[in-house]
């Protein structure tokens, strides 16, 4: 979402979901993974709203919709690709909103080519694309020339227009499975209500064509001036309690707190970073190296950065690659904070093959974990096993203060509520006691190095104080001695001037702890409840809610009126933060038609071009410092279909290119159709929870989910000759397991390019350990990623089956 | 009462009575038998749910320093007192006998655990983060510059040898913590299950 | 005098969480139970006495397209309950708002209540000898709140509120759901002498495995309304007779009652 809108966040809220005329829900089983969707989506049914659903299952979510389209997985950017087709063909998008908000009318770079299924500037080599074709054709100012009309031949509507007019309904049933005239069925539905909203999850992301999945949902969105609106917008619903707080705190390898470029060899200096990224990173670049350094940052020493390690941009593996790194013998300590590798990792075989090359691994969670005692896994040689492990025991999440941010990116505070168990500590604890004890051990070193351990800013207390660690990411602004109040006063403020952990979050503590508001009224009745708890980014409920608004500031739907401009008193105003440049810039003023003022264009991106804004004409220092620079997509700037890694068929739009040519893929061993001739699709179930590792251990959840299981379809169990609850053995060429079969007309077979296929599907909460052990079904998938996003292609792979 | 079901079946003098003392209903019998609610007393305090990124808030019963119950937070307006069942469950975590009680320590080859001292698990942990960030330390390297072609050699400061995966599923003040604890000590190889 | 309450279960917003499942295990402090999958998604296909309430699913795959309904289970605090009427030692009793209470201190675990409930929903516990049904939470009810299954419920599909304002809203929302589905139906509002927990099905009871038409047994309407007013002196009368015949009807009934509420799956 980042490259097409310039946030990577999901832009309403649950309460909002009662505000929709009809939802696509795609990629997502809410009524099982997110139950609290259903609180809202049930409250928009009451009025009237049509819900549609495509999943290769029929979920307990799909019991609730009125359209149900079962879908070959990882087929997503087919249909998708129809309903694009079908919105320009019948011109049913909103021309003025288009034309407005979006970069419909931008001319594009006339080497700009796309053919035979691969963009223009494709190293083969390299698996990357250059990006300098995935232009804009530029005005002598670096601004991007702007067509008349939605027919110049040159703009990205046109692009866009020519890349999906292959991207018939006929051709999306040949590839998904789904019937034409069901897919013209979900086009016409979900065109003719609006607002409507899109909800995935990681049925959209676990793909290697994850990112461009996604990019057909803000295509859509945008094209249907969706975006911006009470009832609209795209809903990622994120996995897991706070990872919404955990990625804007970057626990990534890419970035750092505040989605801030991490800088690589090549930004050798902070003038080097600044020149690469523009003030705009460099901005919260200073400030967080004035939280972590404090007094010790200074201009002159640019403010600490050459402390913090650089990335090699040839090694920079992500959590699935990690484990390859250890059994090569790069990594020789892996901290392992609350993550189950041993049982969510595809092609799970590899984890312990690394983690048994490890010096020392230190896992800290509230049970014990698969991952912690890896080692005895049966199978496993313990005594051959030399890696040493430490457990530590961590407080519960009722045991512990502090701020985790839901998926609508609502920061919330709790207090500890008990006492945590036994001699368990929370994990801040254990960070800053195992810090406190490095800086001993390093304490009078003058070695260069070591001084981003000894000038680190780094007190939190005695038993650390999660509050203190709050305000630190809040910021303080060195000219009042204060906390920062606002985020406005943070963009405001002179560089260098402030400090924040994470410029995002800043003035979530600057008037008292606005995450603990508890107000939770809705004069409204849209469900914005301004005053509970705080939202990221300045209490903004509804992102990018400028573009629910007319060319004279007024909201365009007055029953779901978010933000206004008042004239008389020349500002933006509203029941919802304005989403605006300048509260001050009115709707005649180029600022004040900005509705993506996080993108370098301020407009939505249709054609996710390069482009980096305010780069001086003529530059009079050697490295110019630009303003901002566009999130890209690295596999293309308009969605493409790829057959997934391993396909029971043939990619029927380009032969030659049947997979997307950035995948990075990390298995080695390869089904055929021949060999493995069925797809398996794997998820997760209301019961439990990701790897488990929590909820096979509470036996109330035992009782109701007691074992996994593989859904099959009566035409498969019949030919395979198994009814239900027998036992049935599932194999991919990279492993097996044994589970019990549920027949289901839940699962039918359906025909791809005149072919016929059986989805087959599993729940991988399971591992060897807890009071509910099972088998894990990562034995079987693979690891291959997505380019951009990073996550692996749970959701289909090719196996077998057999009775057991 | 401590008769089996079957033996009273078969003694009919039983049977008899126990009608004779049990004939006629009572329809105020609830009310007399009063319905204490186990929540008299308690103090409530608001948490959030550890499942999926709902945020929804619970409520927990105290009493004395024990979990009594724990439920929906009717006051959350994300889901007004609702719960899900893994939500639901959750004050099964607060006295889990299956918690482990105290730090453990795995030495190499063995086949179990040991229990070990939180002094003895940091002693070890910080210990081995200092002999492996010295043992793999890069301090700069070559790099290629990609307008000139020349080759420079940089400050990069990185610990190669150290990896830290974070979690989706701790505070925001702890993930905060570890991203700058992993960047402090030297290792830009920090990830988590945000693409899991 | 209190009114009566209800529960209206919408099955077109339930989206089978089992949330209602754990919140009621949890508010009685209920243990879990060793279970295995029976058939689909389903561990358990019957109350025991430890578990009050429970869901099912029903798959039927009709012209190419899949109905998955579902519904949860438990007792459904009759107006005319059959239970009451059949247990010999007056344990159980009906209150104003509705609902029907086992009084543990006097049941004795005799299984007349679990033979005569046309959906076989109380469960004895052989070893304490006592028997075990929802309570409807009337611990949480009397002091004013929801019922745990009610509060818990994320898709809003159970309500809870007083009976005559409740089938109100239950009528209402039975026009609009059968526009998409005409065999939905209300079931419980007139039955057993209308039900506290009222259910809109999506389709016909059968296919949720509930009797159409449950009704209490033709011999305990004769024990219950015409021998028991004339007190306690008839019993010894009424003698041999009389109990033989509650036995056998007892017998009967265990049987049937396993068919006709018990195992729900499989359609």
């Amino acid at each position: 979402m980042s490259p097409s809108f310039g946030r990577g966040a999901m832009t309403n809220s649950w309460q909002d979901m009662q505000n929709s005329e009809v939802f696509l829900i795609a990629g997502s089983n809410c009524a099982e993974c997110h139950p609290i969707a259903w609180k809202w989506i049930n409250r928009a049914r009451l009025k009237g709203a049509k819900v549609i659903v495509v999943d290769p299952r029929f979920t307990r979510t799909a019991s609730k919709a009125d359209i149900f389209a079962q879908i070959r997985p990882g087929t997503d950017i087919a249909y998708l690709g129809a309903i694009i087709k079908y919105i320009i063909d019948n011109k049913l998008y909103d021309d003025y909103y288009v034309k407005t908000f979006t970069n419909a009318l931008y001319k594009i770079n006339k080497d700009f080519k796309f053919e035979d299924g691969m963009f223009s500037g494709f190293n083969s080599e390299t698996k990357k694309y250059s990006y300098s074709t995935w232009s804009y054709q530029l005005d002598a100012n670096n601004n991007p020339i702007k067509a008349d009309s939605l027919d110049d031949p040159d703009c990205a509507f046109t692009k866009l227009k020519e890349h999906f007019s292959r991207y018939t309904f006929e051709l999306a049933e040949q590839i998904t499975g789904i019937p034409a005239a069901k897919i013209k069925e979900i086009a016409e539905v979900f065109c003719s209500r609006r607002p409507g909203n899109i909800l995935y999850a990681l049925g959209m992301t676990q793909h290697t064509t994850a990112v461009q999945g996604i990019r057909c949902y803000a295509i859509i969105q945008l094209l249907l001036g969706n975006m911006g609106k009470a009832g609209g917008g795209i809903q990622a619903l994120r996995g897991e309690p706070n990872v919404q707080g955990s990625t804007d705190m970057a626990n990534l390898n890419a970035n750092l707190p505040g989605y801030i470029p991490y800088p690589t060899n090549a930004e050798k200096t902070l003038q080097h970073f600044a020149a690469k990224h523009g003030t705009a990173q460099y901005r919260p670049m200073v400030a967080i190296l004035k939280a972590w350094f404090g007094q010790n940052a200074t201009a002159a020493n640019d403010y600490g950065y050459d402390w913090l390690p650089k990335n090699n941009p040839a090694n920079m593996p992500t959590q699935t690659q990690f484990f390859g790194q250890m059994e090569k013998g790069q990594f020789k300590l892996l901290f392992n904070f609350g993550s189950n590798s041993t049982v969510s990792i595809p092609d799970r075989k590899i984890v312990a093959r690394g983690l048994s090359k490890l010096d020392m691994l230190v896992v800290t969670d509230i049970f014990e974990t698969e991952t912690a005692q890896f080692w005895r896994e049966p199978g496993m040689k313990p005594e051959d096993i030399q890696t040493e492990v430490i457990f530590l025991p961590a407080a519960f999440v009722y045991e512990k203060a502090g701020t985790m941010t839901n998926s609508s990116r609502l920061i919330q505070w709790k207090e500890a509520a008990l006492k945590p168990l036994n001699e368990s500590l929370p994990d801040l604890d254990i960070i800053d006691l195992i810090f406190k004890k490095i800086r001993e051990l390093y304490a009078g070193s003058t070695d260069p190095k070591d001084n981003a351990i000894l000038k680190a800013n780094w007190d939190y207390g005695k038993h650390a104080d999660p509050y203190k660690v709050l305000e630190e990411i809040n910021g303080y602004n060195d000219n009042t001695g204060k906390l920062i109040s606002s985020l406005a006063e943070y963009l405001n403020a002179p560089i260098g001037t402030v400090s924040t952990g994470c410029w995002i979050y800043a003035g979530v503590t600057g008037s008292g702890n606005l995450a603990n508001q508890r107000n939770n009224s809705d004069p409204t009745g849209l469900g914005l409840n301004k005053d509970y708890a705080y939202a990221w980014p300045g209490n903004i409920r509804v992102l990018y809610n400028r573009a629910s608004c007319d060319a004279n500031g007024q909201p365009v739907d007055e029953k779901r009126k978010l933000i206004w401009w008042d004239a008389a008193q020349g500002v933006w105003t509203g029941y919802d933060g304005p989403d605006v440049v300048d509260k001050t810039k009115g709707p005649d003023t180029p600022e004040g038609k900005v509705a993506f003022k996080q993108t370098p264009e301020g407009v939505g991106r249709l054609f996710t071009a390069s482009y980096t804004s305010g780069v001086p004409v003529a530059a009079t220092v050697e490295l110019p410092v630009p303003t901002r620079s566009a999130g890209m997509t690295v596999d293309g700037p308009l969605p493409e279909f790829y057959e997934p890694i391993e396909s029971p068929t043939a990619n029927i739009l380009h032969p030659n290119v049947q997979n997307n040519p950035c995948a990075k893929i990390i298995s080695t061993e390869f089904g055929s159709p021949e060999e493995y001739p069925h797809v398996l699709t794997t998820y997760g179930v209301v019961e439990h929870f990701c790897a488990g590792a929590i909820t096979r251990n509470i036996p109330w959840l035992n009782e109701i989910m007691p074992e996994p299981f593989a859904e099959i379809s009566k035409s498969l169990a019949k030919k395979i000759g198994v009814k239900e609850g027998d036992k049935v053995e599932v194999s991919s060429a990279r492993g097996k397991l044994t589970v019990r079969a549920i027949v289901t007309d839940r699962l039918q077979p359906y025909k791809v390019n005149g072919k016929e296929v059986e989805t087959i599907g599993m729940p991988w909460s399971w591992g060897f350990a807890s009071l509910s052990p099972g088998p894990s079904t990562n034995n079987v998938t693979m690891a291959a990623i997505d380019p951009g996003a990073g996550t692996p292609e749970y959701k289909c792979c090719l196996v077998n089956i057999r009775r057991a | 009462m401590n008769v089996s079901r079957r033996s009273f079946l078969k003694a009919s003098g039983i049977t008899l009575a126990a009608f004779a003392s049990g004939l006629g209903f009572d329809v105020a019998a609830a009310k007399a038998q009063g319905y204490a609610l186990k929540l008299e007393g308690c103090t409530k305090i608001t948490s959030i749910c550890h499942f999926c990124s709902g945020g929804c808030g619970m409520l927990l019963h105290i009493k004395d320093g024990k979990l009594i119950h724990l439920e929906g937070d009717p006051d959350n307006p994300i889901n007004e007192g609702g719960l899900c069942p893994k939500a639901a469950s959750l004050q099964q975590v607060a006295y889990s006998p299956d918690r482990p009680k105290q730090p453990m320590y795995r030495a190499p080859g063995a086949k179990d655990w040991q229990y070990i001292s939180w002094d003895e698990a940091i002693e070890r942990i910080a210990k081995k983060t200092k002999e492996i960030r010295e043992a793999t330390f890069t301090k700069t390297e070559e790099i290629t510059n990609a307008q000139t072609g020349a080759k420079e050699t940089v400050t990069v400061n990185r610990a190669e040898g150290i990896a830290v995966i974070g979690s989706a599923e701790i505070d925001n003040e702890e993930c905060y913590l570890l991203t700058k604890f992993a960047r402090l000590i030297g290792t830009p190889f920090h990830e988590h299950q945000a693409r899991i | 005098m209190t009114t009566r309450k209800m529960v209206f279960v919408d099955t077109s917003l339930c989206t089978g969480c089992k949330g209602c499942s754990v919140a009621c295990k949890a508010w009685n402090e209920l243990p879990a139970e060793k279970t295995k999958l029976i058939y689909g998604y389903i561990s358990q296909d019957s109350t025991t006495p430890t578990t009050w309430t429970y869901m099912s699913y029903h798959e039927k795959y009709e012209n190419g397209k899949m109905h998955f309904l579902m519904m949860k289970h438990q007792c459904y605090h009759c107006g005319d309950p059959a239970c009451m009427k059949a247990c010999p030692v007056g344990a159980i009793s009906q209150t104003d708002s509705g609902y029907v209470l086992i009084n543990q201190d006097k049941c004795i675990g005799c299984g007349y209540c679990v033979a005569n409930c046309p959906w076989g929903i109380p469960k004895t516990d052989e070893t304490k000898n006592k028997t075990y049904k929802c309570t409807g939470c009337i611990d949480r009810v009397e002091n004013g709140l929801k019922p745990a299954c009610v509060s818990t419920c994320q898709p809003g599909a159970l309500q809870f509120g007083d009976r005559e304002a409740m089938l109100q809203t239950a009528k209402a929302r039975l026009e609009e759901v059968k526009k998409s589905y005409p065999k939905a139906n209300l079931y419980g509002e007139n039955l057993m002498g209308g039900t506290t927990y009222v259910y809109l099905l999506l389709d016909e009871p059968e296919v949720y495995g509930l009797p159409a038409n449950p009704t209490v047994p033709s011999s305990l309407t004769f024990w219950k309304d015409i021998i028991q007013p004339y007190g306690g002196w008839l019993i010894p009368l009424a003698g041999a007779a009389a109990i033989g015949s509650f036995f056998s009807t007892r017998l009967i009934n265990a049987a049937s009652s396993k068919s006709k509420g018990g195992k729900t799956h499989g359609h």
